[in-house]
């Protein structure tokens, strides 16, 4: 029903990356594939920038040829996944004179060179969806962006649609100036598009959402507006990612109706209570969400919704596989399992502890941001325990 | 605006009014002896539940029959951090009433019998966390109040806000220095609190701890030769103490001439008017004395009678002698001589209705104002003797004169000039601004200065220096990375806010706070980590965790958010620490307190249990 990316793009992002790939051994005290596996005195070979082995399994011949990367005492988990963000280019990410444009890419206004990508890096992200501003009712389609050493690479030009219900969306200076206005135009829009009686790339567009061939990121933070993108949800037959969703506890039984997603604000300190208590509630009702906001701020929001309870395990899903699943790059991103970009960050410690520090992140076997850690014994024969 | 302490401003007339009538019904009665008055004691906290009677800190054995000995509790913990010391793994806390008593490992520590056993035996058992700034129990009106200066007490205006503000004891903080960022330069005096469950006290003699002061604009736009300009204007902020000081010396001093002065003029009078009296056995001299003698006409500066005194100047069963200074006693002896519509004596001033009734008053009212002496240790059956002022001798009692002398001294004293009144010393304007600053410049309290920038802490710095500020503690001090060196020679400490991962905004993007501690730590500078908002309350041991990412070590970063910051609040001889001797001040974890998922099990605060978790 998702819009699969094609695998000749899932090469891409891989390819790009592994013209200086080296391979590598990756070896570490904590190896976490994914939230629910973790290797202890994990081991990990990288070949051509995707992991290839892991564990008990890698070949002696294979670790012969690779660089050995031995993170000592560090536990290394897999890249952080920004489902939704505007990298800080809101300008040039929303078209002000028009409110519906659905076709637009937001990949066409990425920059690889933006200093924001290096920060995104620093702060353990390795795959952000670059998405348009949320001032248009229906602002165009994601992209899927990706740090680099130098510069950042655009991994994917056509992902997701997006729209937005929120006040932003509502420009007193032009159509739709209301909630209903906008919601009435999301439905005719729709509706015109599902009977054919419109064509061009607009319209293809919510033709696909309806089929179910293309994902609807939907901005909506309060009740009326969760329930007016819940509402067309149904009516049209999509499973929609709620983007914000301040005001999700009200309405948990029709989010899990409905297998909405979720993509959070970011949590700060100073929200209030039940703000920072919204993931655990939402994890007990079995609705899936990831973190949002700017790159730098993700790790704290994991921490701050630890701290207000939410498991860790489903923290850190939170922050990798969930995201990526949204963004449909679970076959590629989200984990480190044999055929997933060799994208990976190393942490002293427990990433969800703040006292962690941040050592080295790496982008399809690259290291983009930190210090390499230095190789200070020769390659060990694999321990018995481990797997892919 | 805060207001300020009432205390110095007296409405004068019906103070008047009230303290003559005050002076007349006292008079009435036999004075009792006056005792000291007790020492006080904090504001009482909830005594701890299985607490029983016995004397307390400082209590006085003299002072009642003695009361049993309070039921000692005994904390339990998988391992105990003292903060002065090495974790003890399996390690026991003993407290008895406020105060710790021992620390140790278990099994090497007497438990006292009795005592009540309280174990957690994978928890982890810290000092109760100390929050070297926060804006707890404050409400936005003080937070946003331009119209503060360094003359406004906190301490006056906190008050429990009944929301998650409140929730600081919960969080594991029992003691905070409470002081709000308001746009004003200079913002009020800070104050020590110890959170409570539902509310606070005021930490005894730390109602002002500091002296606010902003020297930064913060995230407003501004350039470097713009806030040169403003903080030299600043430089200036100590400017004038001294004159005020000198000010306030010379009116004491003033004050105590005209004691003297004035003694001096009343015994003028007084022994001038024994001088006059009939000889002994001629009658009820408490009668004629209530009535008054009548002054002979002529003698303007002469004061009232003193009615009841009996000869020699012996005042009456009942009637007070002269208050301090020797002036006319507050009792009805007082004004006017002790009755309405006497003639002036010898001329001079009369009681209430007469001619000069504005200085009579006022001459009633020094009287009822003056300093109270410590009275002297009175035998049963004797009236207590007169208090004397400092430096001067008690009055001998006139001795019986041979008559030939008495009549020598007659016709001295009418050759004899009387002194002129002496005027009472204006006082010097109250100035609450001045007497905080001066309190800052004496060191009996820091001066806190928010500064950001490397040039505002520069200029905090040529502060201290040029008003010679012996304690000066930096707020928010985001740039201090490359000043680190600067901070230790000039001996000053640091408390540090927003110690999060990329916590400030972009204008704030070349400062790294986490990364800052561990620098701080290099240069030898004393820091403390703090929330700077009680929202932010629950996260203080994160900021810590976050110092540690950046290079602070463990340890350091515990004594942060604990022992430093009771050093740097002057607090550390009772807090901050797990010691014998010290506040019972505890927090206990299920984690180590950096954890994020470390969840607060038991708190307490000077040994009463404040917070348990369900």
């Amino acid at each position: 029903m998702t819009s699969r990316l094609p695998i000749a793009f899932a090469a891409f992002f891989v390819c790009a990356a592994t013209a200086r790939a080296q391979d590598l051994l990756v070896q570490c005290k904590r190896l976490v594939v994914a939230p629910d596996t973790v290797l202890t005195d994990g081991r990990m070979l990288v070949q051509k920038g995707v992991v290839a082995y892991l564990g008990a399994e890698i070949p002696a011949e294979a670790r012969a040829n690779a660089k050995v990367v031995d993170c000592g005492d560090a536990t290394v988990v897999p890249g952080f996944v920004l489902a939704n963000t505007t990298l800080g280019q809101e300008r040039d990410l929303a078209e002000g004179s028009i409110a519906f444009t659905p076709d637009l890419r937001a990949g066409e206004a990425f920059d690889p060179w933006q200093e924001d990508l290096g920060k995104a890096a620093a702060a353990g992200v390795t795959s952000l969806g670059l998405a348009p501003s949320p001032r248009n009712v229906a602002g165009g389609l994601l992209a899927l962006v990706k740090p680099g050493a130098e510069h950042g690479e655009l991994a994917a030009p056509d992902l997701h649609a997006q729209f937005s219900l929120v006040e932003a969306a509502r420009n007193p200076e032009r159509a739709p100036t209301s909630l209903m206005g906008a919601k009435e135009l999301l439905r005719t829009t729709f509706q015109a598009a599902r009977a054919g009686a419109q064509g061009g790339p607009d319209a293809a567009v919510l033709r696909q959402v309806a089929q179910g061939t293309r994902r609807a990121f939907v901005y909506a933070d309060t009740y009326a507006e969760l329930t007016a993108a819940l509402d067309l949800a149904r009516e049209f037959g999509f499973e929609p990612v709620l983007v914000g969703a301040r005001d999700a506890e009200k309405l948990l039984p029709r989010l899990v109706q409905q297998k909405a997603s979720v993509v959070l604000g970011p949590l700060v300190p100073e929200a209030r209570q039940a703000v920072l208590a919204l993931p655990t509630k939402l994890a007990e009702a079995g609705v899936p969400f990831a973190f949002g906001g700017r790159p730098e701020q993700l790790r704290l929001s994991a921490v701050l919704a630890v701290r207000a309870g939410l498991d860790r395990k489903t923290a850190l899903g939170a922050l990798t596989r969930v995201p990526a699943r949204l963004l449909d790059q679970e076959n590629a991103l989200g984990v480190l399992r044999a055929g997933h970009a060799a994208d990976f960050v190393v942490f002293g410690g427990d990433p969800l502890d703040l006292d962690s520090a941040h050592v080295a992140t790496f982008v399809g076997g690259v290291l983009v941001r930190g210090k390499l850690p230095q190789p200070t014994r020769p390659v060990a024969p694999s321990p018995a325990a481990g797997g892919r | 605006m805060l207001m300020r302490t009432p205390r110095t401003q007296l409405p004068f007339a019906p103070l008047l009014v009230l303290a003559i009538a005050s002076a007349l019904a006292v008079a009435q009665e036999p004075q009792a002896p006056v005792k000291p008055a007790p020492a006080q004691k904090p504001p009482a906290a909830t005594p701890p539940a299985n607490a029983e009677a016995g004397p307390g800190p400082g209590g006085d054995a003299e002072a009642g029959p003695r009361r049993p000995r309070r039921q000692a509790m005994v904390l339990e913990a998988g391992t105990v951090h003292p903060v002065a010391g090495p974790a003890i793994a399996d390690g026991v806390v003993v407290i008895r009433g406020e105060r710790i008593v021992a620390v140790g490992k278990k099994g090497e520590v007497e438990i006292p019998e009795g005592a009540t056993v309280r174990s957690f035996p994978g928890g982890h058992l810290y000092p109760g966390l100390i929050d070297a700034q926060t804006d707890a129990f404050t409400d936005d009106g003080l937070r946003g109040d331009g119209s503060l200066d360094a003359g406004a007490a906190f301490a006056d205006d906190l008050h429990v806000r009944g929301d998650r503000e409140d929730a600081l004891v919960e969080a594991g903080i029992t003691t905070a220095y409470v002081t709000v960022r308001s746009p004003s330069q200079l913002r009020g005096q800070g104050a020590i609190v110890r959170p409570k469950a539902g509310g606070f006290e005021l930490w005894t003699g730390k109602e002002h701890a500091g002296v606010e002061l902003r020297m930064t604009n913060g995230l407003g736009p501004t350039h470097a030769l713009q806030r040169q300009q403003q903080l030299d204007g600043l430089a200036n902020t100590f400017d004038g103490l001294e004159d005020h000081r000198k000010a306030k010396s010379d009116h004491a001093e003033a004050l105590k001439k005209y004691e003297k002065e004035y003694a001096d003029y009343v015994a003028f009078f007084q022994k001038k008017k024994d001088a006059e009296k009939p000889k002994d056995g001629d009658g009820e001299k408490g009668d004629k004395g209530k009535d008054g003698e009548k002054p002979k006409d002529g003698d303007k500066n002469a004061p009232p009678t003193a009615p009841g005194t009996q000869p020699g100047g012996e005042p009456a069963p009942g009637e007070r002698r002269r208050g301090p200074g020797g002036r006319r006693p507050g009792g009805p002896t007082g004004p006017g001589g002790g009755g309405p519509g006497d003639p002036k004596p010898n001329g001079g001033p009369t009681g209430p209705g007469g001619g000069d009734d504005d200085e009579v008053l006022l001459t009633a009212l020094v009287d009822l104002l003056a300093v109270p002496q410590d009275p002297p240790k009175q035998e049963p059956g004797k009236p207590a003797p007169t208090p004397q002022p400092a430096g001067e001798k008690a009055p001998q009692a006139p001795e019986k004169q041979a008559p030939e002398k008495q009549g020598a001294e007659k016709k001295d004293d009418k050759k004899e000039e009387p002194p002129k009144r002496p005027t009472y010393p204006k006082a010097p304007g109250k100035d609450p601004q001045k007497d905080a600053l001066l309190r800052v410049i004496d060191g009996e309290v820091p001066l806190r200065v928010e500064a950001h920038r490397a040039d505002e802490l520069r200029a905090a710095l040529k502060l201290q220096q040029k008003a010679q500020v012996p304690v000066l503690v930096l707020e928010q001090a985001y740039g201090a990375a490359p000043l680190a060196g600067e901070l230790a020679a000039q001996g000053v400490s640091v408390v540090l806010t927003e110690v999060l991962p990329n916590s400030l905004p972009e204008q704030y993007d070349a400062y790294d706070p986490t990364a800052l501690p561990q620098q701080l730590q290099q240069a030898g500078v004393p820091f403390a980590i703090a929330t700077g908002s009680a929202r932010r309350a629950g996260i203080l041991p994160l900021m810590a965790a976050a110092a540690v990412a950046r290079g602070l070590d463990r340890d350091a970063a515990l004594r942060a958010i604990t022992l430093s910051a009771a050093e740097i609040l002057g607090v550390a001889k009772d807090t901050g620490s797990l010691q014998a001797g010290k506040f019972a001040d505890v927090l206990v974890t299920d984690r180590p307190l950096f954890a994020s998922d470390c969840r607060v099990l038991f708190v307490a605060s000077k040994g009463h249990p404040e917070y348990e978790a369900k």
